[in-house]
């Protein structure tokens, strides 16, 4: 297709990219250029992709109508009909509207984007939170970790973020729950146990905004528990493969600091792998909420999957896994630059 | 938070309002949120759910019961401050009739209507094309029809009925005044202060949305809801000695059943289907009764909390029929009909038809969603075993269920209905005419006949009572049809479960339970608890904050978790150590 066609002659005429990689700025546009029609080019292979994935998911779409009231078979049958035509037909229907922009939710009998951007300033607010505390935490645990390897903080903190690294989300929510939402013994239940905002709050009011936090702390922490210990065990091996290596001996023959040792030359080299796994992980957050946004009943996209999958609501799905499918590459995409802004050698 | 001094009741469920357009929604969540909202035309009483006036007055019937004069009731006002007439009924009930997507929901309540007209301000005549009792149950609730004039039969399946919308939503006569809705979030209602039958003893109600009954069972204990909805047996139980909370097990109107395959067929009569030749024998279905043991059933599925079943119609109602001699638990009883009926074993164990083919090999189904459905089929395979019938069990989802019913390609499977406080739909599912039919496409599609029972007796009672307008005659005609299905073994009814609610008896008090005594106390057909609660008075509140002495299975299990964690650690911790000791030596 279009994608293939234009990508085709920069990977296949080695000389002429050779040619441009001459000029600094050439090569990473050139670059750029290439990771964003790959990303395309995913993209369309994702979107026909999904099509089939949900249609293979078990179950009936009408069963739900199925003895919740006194409903005739018969408008059971037309129900049935109208949400499960026969695959060419729904393949057609497709195709016409890949993006879903005139989707109705089957489940819910609205717009499926007014649904989707409805629920997304809740996950953004999570992500948003999980992944600065989880960042900060992680990377800091990492290299202190890492630099004094074998090192008391390095025990302790590697047998910390190995426990939480292991320990299921969800489940850390449901303790979090427990201690600090029930509260337990002389721990007072501080902290709400679901949703987002109390009843009556304008979002954006002071009091608004309290809501938000005080329902986000829970969450968060179950999230950026996981995270962070992510981080911080990657930061901590890049660190200890740079210890050895010939430019920090230099550093100190020069009689610099340890700590700008640290600082200037062994942090910059090993905080690349962290890097893409950071942005790569803003994509799968998106939509990797789930279980915690379904413990913690908190309405964002996490837990509007949940609900369409158990709603068998097509529309809705195919919605939000171009939302995360989406999300995915374009992170991808900017760790990708970021990298290769970071790190001339990626630029090939 | 709001407001400090506000009694708002607020309610964790776990079912979505999927939708607040009375015409869109399904789940029992969004008929309960209409119900505070709307008005039904009739209603149905808390102790007994007997027809109840509402916005109807009175009613009366002439004598042929094809004709019906329904007086509503004067100054009741619409939230806007509009009022409600006779217009506002007769547009209603016509914009049904008229329409498509709004006979999904109310399309059984205008079946044998014709007209619907207002005669005057407080006046509705309806005609009929056949007397019906269920003129008597029209809980449709009304709408204003200068709002929902203007919303064209294109518009309706996306008018969502918020506060926001345009034309302005929610705005009905019932006693609560939708204010907020948070999709997936909350919804909160305000007291209709001018209701018709006096205000509200608190200031609104609100729902909390939960997908999590852990996390919703905490929100109880800590107070930032004040009801917990539908929970499970193991949770409920967990809840039983908590200071400050009522957990109540109430009768409800839903069963679980197995069916048989008695002969499936379409309604014209032709066969389909691969059902053994065994199950259309009644005596076999009588052995197999006998063979299932379902106080064992109601233990393990429900933790206790039902009880054993018989007809269709359940006990709460009062057209329940209660067989004179229930079938027992009695293996030996159901070895005894199959030798008497030539039903002999063969060298395996396994009994065969009585000329000696068809060995009795039933094909089970239970449903993916539902474990106790699971539970109930693996009990059946054993039991079935004890009297010589071989199984074979498959779960599948309901949806495939659905259609194995309507092809008839099982022997015997699991599922369950929702009885209406109305028999008359219930009791068409042992009907012939609800066999599997053919549709345009020429696929088989499932009616509601699941057992392939079929009687013309039972269609004969059947299409009297549907025409029976006196409530006494017609009851005597149910119960005698549920009879006849029992003693024919179409169904076994294996249990009633019971419906499970928990609410802090330290804050509210006042909930009327329907039935009496012994019914849910709140998503009722009506609005009677929510009107009469009230907050319980100081002195006995300050009981609430004590609860923290209880054990239940959560906090046990929380706290071993925490403590296994914790041991890991340390041995990891220690571990790790020794290894660099042994490095630095």
């Amino acid at each position: 297709m279009a994608v293939e066609a234009t990508v085709a002659p920069a990977a296949s005429d080695p000389a002429d990219e050779r040619r441009v990689r001459g000029p600094r700025g050439g090569g990473l546009g050139r670059f750029i250029g290439y990771r964003l029609l790959a990303g395309l080019g995913t993209l369309l292979f994702v979107l026909l992709f999904n099509f089939f994935l949900f249609r293979m998911l078990p179950g009936d779409p009408a069963a739900r109508y199925r003895g919740v009231r006194s409903i005739n078979p018969e408008d059971l049958d037309r129900i049935r009909d109208e949400l499960t035509a026969p695959l060419p037909e729904q393949f057609i229907a497709y195709l016409k509207d890949p993006l879903a922009l005139d989707g109705i939710s089957s489940w819910k009998g609205q717009p499926v984007w007014d649904l989707v951007s409805g629920r997304a300033w809740p996950t953004i607010v999570l992500l948003g939170t999980t992944t600065v505390v989880a960042v900060v935490i992680g990377v800091w645990v990492g290299i202190k970790a890492g630099w004094n390897r074998g090192g008391r903080f390095d025990k302790v903190s590697t047998a910390v973020t190995l426990l939480f690294y292991a320990t299921p989300e969800f489940w850390l929510g449901l303790l979090l729950i427990l201690f600090f939402s029930t509260g337990i013994g002389f721990l007072p239940g501080i902290f709400p146990s679901g949703g987002v905002i109390d009843s009556g709050l304008e979002p954006l009011s002071f009091a608004g905004i309290g809501s938000i936090a005080e329902h986000t702390v829970l969450p968060a922490t179950a999230l950026a528990a996981v995270y962070l210990a992510e981080y911080s065990l990657i930061m901590r091996a890049s660190m200890v493969d740079e210890l050895g290596q010939d430019y920090l001996m230099t550093a100190r023959a020069k009689g610099m600091m340890d700590r700008l040792v640290r600082r200037r030359h062994a942090v910059p080299n090993a905080s690349l792998p962290t890097i893409t796994l950071i942005f790569l992980n803003i994509g799968f957050i998106i939509g990797g909420a789930i279980t915690v946004e379904t413990v913690f009943s908190y309405p964002g996209l996490g837990l509007l999957t949940f609900e369409a999958v158990s709603e068998q609501d097509y529309v809705l799905m195919q919605a939000l896994f171009l939302v995360f499918t989406g999300s995915v590459i374009v992170f991808n995409i900017v760790a990708d630059i970021l990298i290769a802004v970071i790190d001339p050698r990626i630029r090939t | 938070m709001a407001n400090a001094d506000e009694v708002i009741f607020r309610v964790g469920v776990l079912q979505d309002i999927d939708n607040l357009n009375p015409f869109n929604g399904i789940t029992a969540a969004a008929y309960e949120a209409w119900a505070l909202m709307y008005d039904g035309l009739t209603g149905y009483a808390a102790d007994d759910f007997a027809p109840t006036p509402r916005i109807a007055e009175s009613w009366e019937q002439s004598e042929d019961g094809l004709t019906w004069t329904y007086q509503i009731r004067t100054g009741v006002t619409f939230h806007d401050g509009e009022p409600l007439t006779a217009d506002d009924v007769a547009y209603t009930f016509n914009r049904i009739m008229d329409g498509q997507l709004e006979k999904t929901n109310y399309g059984s309540y205008v079946a044998q209507i014709k007209t619907v007209e207002a005669t005057d301000d407080s006046t509705v005549v309806m005609t009929l094309n056949n007397p019906t009792p269920l003129m008597e149950r029209l809980a449709v609730p009304i709408l204003p029809e200068h709002i929902w004039s203007e919303i064209g039969a294109d518009e309706l399946e996306q008018y969502p009925n918020e506060p926001g919308s345009d034309p302005p939503g929610g705005v009905g006569s019932g006693p609560f005044i939708l204010t907020e809705a948070r999709e997936g979030q909350f919804y909160r209602f305000e007291a209709n202060e001018d209701y018709w039958a006096g205000a509200p003893n608190i200031d609104g109600v609100e729902y909390r949305l939960y997908r999590n009954a852990d996390a919703m069972v905490q929100a109880l204990k800590n107070g930032e809801i004040d009801f917990a909805d539908d929970l499970d047996a193991n949770i409920f139980t967990s809840l039983a000695d908590t200071e400050g909370i009522e957990a109540r097990s109430s009768v409800y109107y839903g069963f679980n059943y197995l069916t048989f395959n008695g002969g499936a067929a379409l309604t014209d009569g032709t066969p389909i289907g691969t059902g053994h030749p065994s199950l259309q024998d009644p005596q076999v279905r009588l052995a197999i009764h006998h063979a299932v043991n379902k106080e064992a059933l109601v233990d393990r599925t429900l933790d206790g909390r039902g009880s054993p079943g018989t007809t269709v119609i359940p006990p709460l109602y009062p057209e329940h029929a209660e067989p004179e001699v229930p079938v027992t638990y009695d293996p030996e009883e159901a070895n005894r009909i199959l030798d008497e009926a030539g039903y002999a074993r063969g060298p395996d164990g396994i009994r065969t038809m009585p000329d000696g083919s068809d060995p009795l090999v039933y094909t089970l189904y239970a449903r993916q969603n539902s474990e106790t459905s699971q539970t109930t089929i693996k009990f059946l395979q054993g039991w079935l075993e004890a009297i010589g019938i071989d199984s074979t069990a498959e779960t599948v989802s309901e949806g495939r269920l659905y259609e194995i019913a309507g092809e008839g390609t099982f022997d015997m499977y699991e599922w369950g209905w929702v009885v209406e406080p109305d028999p008359d739909y219930q009791l068409s599912t042992f009907t012939c005419g609800q066999f599997s039919y053919e549709n345009d496409r020429g696929t088989v599609r499932a009616g509601l006949n699941d057992s392939f029972y079929c009687n013309e007796e039972y269609d004969t009672l059947y299409e009297q009572q549907s025409t029976e307008t006196d409530r006494d005659a017609r009851a005597e005609i149910v119960k005698q049809m549920q009879l006849m299905a029992y003693d024919a073994n179409a169904y076994i009814v294996t249990e009633y479960y019971d419906y499970l609610q928990a609410y802090r008896s330290d804050r509210f008090t006042g909930f009327v339970p329907q039935p009496d005594p012994d019914g849910a106390i709140l998503f009722q057909y009506g609005t009677y608890s929510y009107l009469n609660i009230e907050p319980v008075t100081e002195s006995a509140s300050s009981a609430a904050a004590s609860d923290d002495s209880n054990s239940n299975a959560m906090l046990i299990g929380g706290a071993a978790g925490a403590g296994v964690l914790a041991a890991v650690g340390l041995w990891m911790f220690v571990r790790s150590r020794r290894g660099t000791d042994a490095d630095v030596e």
